[in-house]
């Protein structure tokens, strides 16, 4: 197996996006072959990761359609669909594809619009992705899922109300330094704990808002990488792994496990250790998952993730930063450009690349996509190649 | 509307009690079931009061739990708007909401 780099990556401003799809997908994928300096290179392949075009944009083969847009023809173009874990399923694909030594410049551009459909249709199709039968039919939504994931927490751990805002204040103060977030806006302890109630314990400020945007990287074989940039990044490792798609059904349903295994492969792979991570990216789809997260990922003992918020440790001067951009809380979660978000985070992170929000010397970095509610979880390790 | 037993599928080769149905049994990967009757009491271990409602449910907040069946999970609606963990709720048959504009039934629990 070949090592993997990053050599370039971009993404558009995520809100409410005047352009459609399309302009999305290209603008970030631009932005990405332009920071790699790849503009007169032919690609092999691109991957687009997107999980409701054909719902919300009444368009499909939509990786068929980048490629003409942007003049990748004749390339390769497959569209990735795993629910919110989209991106990292593209991020993933197009690993292998270089890593096997099928493909040489492969492009991955994940990307959504949302903001043109009513709230009431978003919330359903994303309920589409729970269980037919077991769950989807009784009404249930993904926030209704994380507040009995938070009540449990509450139940079990001791975890409070307090904790869940504090996760949104930092995400907030930590969009505020990030041009490409959608929520700019500072928020306190009292206004986010009297916020309106979306699913209870939930308020508005524990659940991510409804965005559209676009996320773009390029990858090529790091062997290759020198002649596009001094600072690639190398992909350490990934993991990915599936659950029982119920909730109920887990064996304990308070525990991530696709979570728990896909970072265990990831460190395998990688072969490093929780210890080693020094800057992440969660999926703060609810503000409950990082903490969950931080947790089953192996950062914080089982149960105690929120007493790590509460000393400031994944602040974004703490000794764990978590979710510098924002996270899905505030930089927003246009599902399908998520996974691909987190990466485009990470790689400006680890060259130092960030802005005002960038921590301090990071040598490597973890991302976990968060797929379904938890059924199907991708998680990158990411370390510098130079 | 056909199916008013409150049930779960056990294993034939391991026994395991399973809901909702799958193809393979989630243990032993046996292909062959049988329905069960499942207790006809639960215990409500997680809960939620949704004011967000998806489109083809009607009124808001809509009161969602899981609730253990002699140790096999079930999800569904709450007859109540007071749920508290740990209360008993027994299962009854109802309207659940509408998809395609056809009204959809299934069972939802209500306090003892």
């Amino acid at each position: 197996m070949r090592d993997v780099a990053i050599i370039g990556a971009g993404m558009t401003k995520f809100g409410r996006a005047s352009g459609d799809l399309m302009d999305l997908l290209a603008e970030a994928s631009l932005r990405a072959i332009k920071h790699a300096n790849a503009e007169k290179e032919d690609f092999d392949a691109v991957y687009v990761s997107n999980m409701m075009a054909g719902e919300t944009s009444h368009q499909t083969a939509v990786a068929s359609s980048l490629a003409d847009r942007i003049a990748l023809v004749p390339a390769a173009a497959d569209r990735i669909e795993n629910g919110p874990a989209s991106g990292g399923s593209a991020i993933k694909n197009a690993f292998m594809a270089v890593a096997s030594g099928c493909y040489d410049l492969v492009l991955v551009t994940g990307g959504e619009k949302m903001t043109t459909a009513d709230t009431d249709i978003i919330t359903d199709l994303v309920a589409t992705m729970t269980h037919p039968t077991a769950e989807y039919i009784h009404g249930v939504t993904l926030p209704a899922m994380g507040a009995m994931l938070t009540r449990l927490y509450m139940e079990r751990y001791g975890l409070t109300e307090r904790h869940l805002a504090m996760v949104a204040v930092k995400n907030h103060a930590n969009a505020l330094k990030n041009p490409y977030a959608h929520i700019q806006r500072a928020c306190t302890m009292e206004g986010a704990m009297s916020s309106g109630i979306i699913a209870d314990p939930l308020r508005l400020y524990y659940v991510c808002p409804i965005s559209d945007g676009a996320a773009s990287l390029v990858l090529c074989p790091l062997e290759k990488a020198k002649k596009f940039t001094d600072k690639p990044v190398r992909i350490a490792g990934f993991g990915q792994a599936t659950d029982v798609q119920a909730l109920q059904e887990r064996e304990d349903p308070i525990v991530l496990k696709s979570v728990k295994i896909a970072a265990e492969r990831a460190f395998r792979m990688a072969g490093v250790t929780a210890d080693d991570i020094d800057v992440a990216e969660l999926h703060d789809a609810f503000e409950i998952l990082e903490i969950a997260e931080s947790e089953d990922i192996g950062f914080f003992e089982k149960g105690k993730g929120h007493l790590a918020v509460e000393k400031g440790i994944t602040a974004l001067d703490g000794e764990l930063p978590i979710n510098p951009s924002g996270g899905l809380k505030a930089r927003g979660h246009p599902v399908g450009a998520t996974g691909v978000a987190q990466a485009v985070e990470l790689v400006w992170q680890l060259r130092g690349e960030a802005g005002e929000r960038q921590v301090k010397d990071p040598k490597r970095a973890l991302s976990c996509n968060f797929g379904g509610f938890g059924n199907n979880t991708v998680i990158h390790i990411f370390e510098r190649g130079w | 509307m056909v199916e008013q037993k409150f049930v779960g599928f056990k294993c034939k080769a391991c026994g395991r009690v399973m809901n909702p149905k799958h193809d393979r049994c989630l243990t032993c990967k046996g292909t062959e079931f049988e329905e069960v009757e499942l207790p006809k009491v639960g215990k409500l271990i997680t809960y939620t009061k949704l004011y967000a409602l998806p489109v083809g449910i009607e009124m808001p907040p809509l009161t969602l739990g899981i609730a253990d069946f002699g140790g096999v999970r079930v999800l569904g609606q709450l007859t109540t708007d007071d749920p508290k963990i740990g209360m008993l709720l027994k299962p009854v048959w109802g309207k659940l909401r509408k998809l395609n504009d056809k009204d959809i039934y299934g069972f939802k629990f209500e306090p003892l």
